[in-house]
């Protein structure tokens, strides 16, 4: 892999300004056991390299899975000829050249490719038998896992040459319960939006100690149980009221309405054809409201076993930790080298692409949440009225990232400081800063824990990413649920 | 890049009894553009070998870049060895008609041909047009890819889809318009008219102020695509039909719709992006899914054709489908009415035209109960005339009951796709005051 990207920075013209390449081996496992199918296996692989170029001030950028010397060598022509056809811009700002050379693998207990099969479905089949418990309404269960490897070589025309090797882990179970009149889901240890490949469950860059760590065989009773009871359960009631939100649920509510809206791309407007553009734009920096002075929102991808953790991005740019708001006021972005020098700031380390054939985006790492000095118990306990909410089950938020509506998976009435009763088919809905703002509690350090979300979606083409979600439970006032 | 027939056939020979092989030689050309000037342009080429061996029940698959011997003699390794693990299951296979003859959609030369200097031509020819004052975002793509899908059994299909996309929002103000066109063939697509459609959307008009209230609207191709795909990727497949997950489930015959409302799956009409077969080999059906509001079915793959009487009607999904693993329609087409938009416009009396739904997700599948916000000329219509601007807003309704409250549908019909769906064909529709509520 080495040798494949010396050659193609070796291949360059010399009207190439800057380079960078990309030779990526991306190896990939499934393991599925189901209540009454066939269960299913996969492994996927998949190798290949992606080139950047900047010639007269613009762009251009290929990728292929040959990686023959004509390959390698139609691959630098097509990059070249795409940017020599629109250039003429002037420069590309990229900051500080990158010239690192270094090797970085995500720590791990377990090679989580070297544990038999049948180690793995042994586990999950008895997850699904435990859910099975909860009886016939039960109309789908699937417990899985997936690990993926990520081996990676860096380099580009200023000097940098980086070696990564990042694994993850991860697995989850699925139980759908029916009664014919109703559907209700129910998922574990985070939220399982579809029966996709490779999204499904908790993750973390780590081996397949985290499997152990998960709990899956101790929860799935329960789980598969709630998801039965919430067919029976009430609806959630139409009301301007207190909403508790759990860390999990949190996760999703922090990722799009605070993650996305502070990356740069999006400030600068490139995302505008696409998912949209920002309230968070350059001029609010230092000035802008995001929440009330408890909230302080933070990236970073220095964070031990984290989903979003890694040792350099995809532009060779250092790991490393950005404060987005402090005190409820919104600071700055997740940027990379482009993005950054278009707003005068430094990369944040934040580019990343999903394999070979794509190009780095800003993307968030993981993104936190500081703790405060309450906790979940403590909020409710202070609660005379509300919900709690629990796992998301869905969401929509507008192409500016103000106005949005979440679902959950269930809900409990609180009522005089006790969680009453599950309620089905939560959702909430808000406008960004005002939502931020009613938040007067947030959970304790000792409640701070980072979720791993496998399913990011940005970009043209499509890229899926890896993040992570630092978050505590949080309390708002006078938010408005329902049920639709 | 072709598929060398020979490399499918030591390939399904190495993965041996049961095996069957997905490959996609594809050719992505595209060129991004913001704040009008161009932000990246992108060239990839991959070859896709999706690999599935079912023996006695069991399943196991694999994905590889390559048809090269030693990487797929290691993966048929692999793969053995994970169906040795698997419980063995007396399942009855499926047994779902495979034959027919599958269409073979024409590859356009055009896009065969484009690159990256056409490419960066079109862009260039909308932003003169478009002029100052307005800032252009967008994209223009060019797809190709090469399909075989071939078993041990001894199928063989084999296709070379195009496909050319171009997609251009103006901004002037904060006020944004959208146009998106798609075809087989680039040289079908216009782009001499794309400015001046622009410019048209974004006409000085007043701000409206914001209305509560039921209220009806008119909903042009683009929103109504959104729409139509959305109800019909989580409504009318066979697997959510089949575990009662669905709108539509247990109501075959039963009406769920407006009378003018009459939709069909169907991969060979030319009105859409045609394609002939599905990643099982199955040739493309024709499948009849709402006739005047009623149920007249679901669309299967062959695991689920129990469900459409014993036959798949060509509707699996690619191993590893980022949205997921069920059957789901391809190419959805809405029967066309016979008012023009301005004749809908009119009829709509007092109400909103919407040009695009943003972001709309399902939040109650078995409900149709959907979220979603209007993007790009939404626009105010009174005494039958579109009159201003209307603020972006957020909507939360049923579609079952937005598809029985359709009272006009248009005779133009715009071909769309959107990702989970290769090919949308609808007119405009005019909805009803009582499920869009303000």
């Amino acid at each position: 892999m080495r040798a494949v990207a010396e050659a193609v920075l070796g291949l360059l013209p010399r009207d190439v300004a800057y380079g960078d390449v990309r030779v990526v081996r991306k190896t990939h496992e499934l393991v599925l056991a189901e209540r009454s199918g066939p269960g299913e296996l996969a492994h996927e692989e998949s190798i290949g390299l992606g080139l950047r170029v900047v010639v007269g001030g613009q762009w251009g950028f290929s990728a292929t899975h040959r990686l023959d010397d004509a390959g390698i060598a139609d691959a630098v022509e097509r990059a070249v000829v795409q940017a020599r056809s629109a250039a003429g811009r002037g420069e590309i700002p990229l900051g500080e050249p990158v010239t690192t050379q270094d090797r970085w693998e995500t720590p791990l207990e377990v090679d989580p490719f070297g544990v038999p099969v049948s180690t793995k479905l042994d586990l999950l089949a008895a997850v699904v038998a435990e859910a099975e418990s909860a009886g016939p309404l039960l109309t789908r269960v699937e417990a899985s896992m997936d690990f993926f490897r990520d081996d990676k070589i860096f380099a580009n025309t200023e000097g940098a040459l980086i070696e990564q090797v990042i694994t993850e882990s991860g697995a989850g179970l699925l139980v759908l319960a029916g009664d014919g009149n109703d559907v209700q889901r129910r998922s574990f240890p985070n939220s399982i939006p579809r029966n996709i490949r490779g999204q499904r469950g908790e993750f973390a860059t780590a081996g397949y100690e985290h499997i152990a760590k998960l709990g899956l065989v101790e929860n799935a009773a329960r789980v598969a149980d709630e998801a039965v009871q919430l067919l029976t359960a009430k609806p959630c009631p139409a009301e301007m009221t207190t909403m508790i939100a759990t860390g999990v649920q949190l996760a999703m509510v922090l990722h799009e309405s605070s993650g996305h809206p502070m990356e740069a791309d999006r400030a600068l407007g490139w995302e505008a054809s696409l998912a949209g553009g920002t309230y968070a734009t350059p001029e609010r920096r230092g000035s802008f409201r995001w929440g009330s002075p408890i909230c302080n929102v933070y990236a970073d991808a220095t964070i031990p076993g984290a989903l979003g953790s890694f040792g350099y991005d995809d532009e060779g740019v250092r790991a490393q930790r950005v404060q987005l708001v402090r005190d409820g006021i919104f600071l700055g972005y997740m940027a990379g080298r482009e993005s950054g020098g278009q707003l005068d700031v430094p990369s944040t380390g934040s580019a990343r692409a999903e394999s070979w054939q794509r190009v780095p985006l800003v993307r968030m790492t993981n993104l936190c949440m500081e703790p405060g000095d309450s906790s979940l118990e403590e909020m409710i306990a202070d609660t005379k009225g509300g919900v709690l909410l629990d796992v998301n089950r869905g969401f929509s938020v507008d192409d500016q990232r103000m106005s949005f509506r979440f679902t959950t998976e269930i809900g409990w009435e609180i009522k005089n400081g006790k969680r009453g009763a599950p309620l089905k088919n939560c959702s909430y809905s808000s406008i960004t800063p005002e939502f931020w703002a009613s938040c007067d509690a947030l959970g304790n350090e000792d409640e701070f824990s980072v979720y791993g979300v496998p399913s990011c979606n940005k970009g043209e083409p499509l890229q899926v990413a890896h993040v992570g979600h630092g978050t505590v439970p949080a309390r708002f006032r006078n938010v408005q649920v329902g049920t639709r | 890049m072709t598929i060398e027939r020979a490399a499918v056939e030591a390939a399904l020979d190495r993965l041996g009894r049961g095996a069957r092989l997905d490959v996609s030689a594809e050719r992505v050309g595209l060129l991004r553009f913001a704040e009008s000037r161009v932000v990246f342009q992108h060239d990839e080429e991959r070859l896709r070998v999706r690999a599935r061996v079912t023996r006695d029940g069991r399943t196991a698959s694999g994905m590889l870049e390559t048809l090269e011997p030693a990487f797929v003699g290691a993966l048929a390794d692999r793969l053995e060895d994970g169906l040795a693990s698997l419980p063995k299951r007396d399942l009855a296979p499926a047994t779902a008609q495979l034959g027919g003859v599958a269409s073979r959609p024409v590859a356009s030369e055009a896009t065969l041909r484009a690159g990256a200097p056409d490419r960066y031509r079109a862009f260039e020819e909308i932003r003169a047009g478009l002029g100052d004052g307005f800032a252009l975002g967008g994209s223009i793509r060019h797809d190709i890819a090469e399909r075989v899908v071939s078993d041990s059994d001894g199928l063989y299909r084999n296709e070379v889809l195009t496909k050319a996309t171009l997609q251009a929002i103006a901004d002037r103000d904060g006020r944004t318009a959208s146009v998106r066109r798609v075809h087989r063939d680039s040289a079908a697509i216009r782009v001499d008219d794309v400015a001046s459609v622009l410019r048209e959307e974004l006409r000085e008009l007043p701000i409206a102020e914001s209305v509560s209230g039921p209220f009806r609207a008119v909903l042009r191709p683009q929103a109504a695509l959104t729409l139509i795909a959305t109800y019909g990727y989580w409504s009318l497949g066979a697997a959510g039909f089949d575990e009662r997950r669905t709108a539509v489930a247990g109501k075959l015959d039963e009406r769920v719709a407006g009378q003018l409302v009459t939709l069909v799956d169907d991969g060979n009409d030319p009105d859409g992006l045609p394609s002939g077969f599905d990643p099982e080999g199955t040739p493309k059906q024709r499948v009849p899914l709402l006739e005047r509001g009623v149920v007249a079915g679901v669309v299967s793959n062959v695991a689920w054709s129990h469900v459409t009487g014993g036959v798949s009607t060509g509707h699996g999904v690619p191993d590893g489908w980022r949205f997921g693993g069920d059957p789901a329609p391809s190419h959805l087409l809405l029967g066309a009415g016979d008012a023009s938009e301005e004749q809908l416009v009119e009829a709509c009396g007092d109400g909103l035209v919407i040009s695009r739904l943003d972001y709309l997700r399902v939040l109650h599948p078995k409900e149709t109960l959907v979220t979603g916000t209007t993007r790009d000329a939404t626009y105010r219509i009174e005494n039958g005339r579109i009159v201003a601007w209307y603020p972006r807003v957020r909507l939360t309704f049923r579609i079952d009951e937005v598809l029985a409250a359709i009272v006009g549908v248009g005779a133009e019909r715009e071909r769309g796709d959107i990702v989970f769906m290769e090919s949308v064909v609808v007119p405009p529709l005019l909805v009803e005051a009582g499920p869009l509520t303000l």
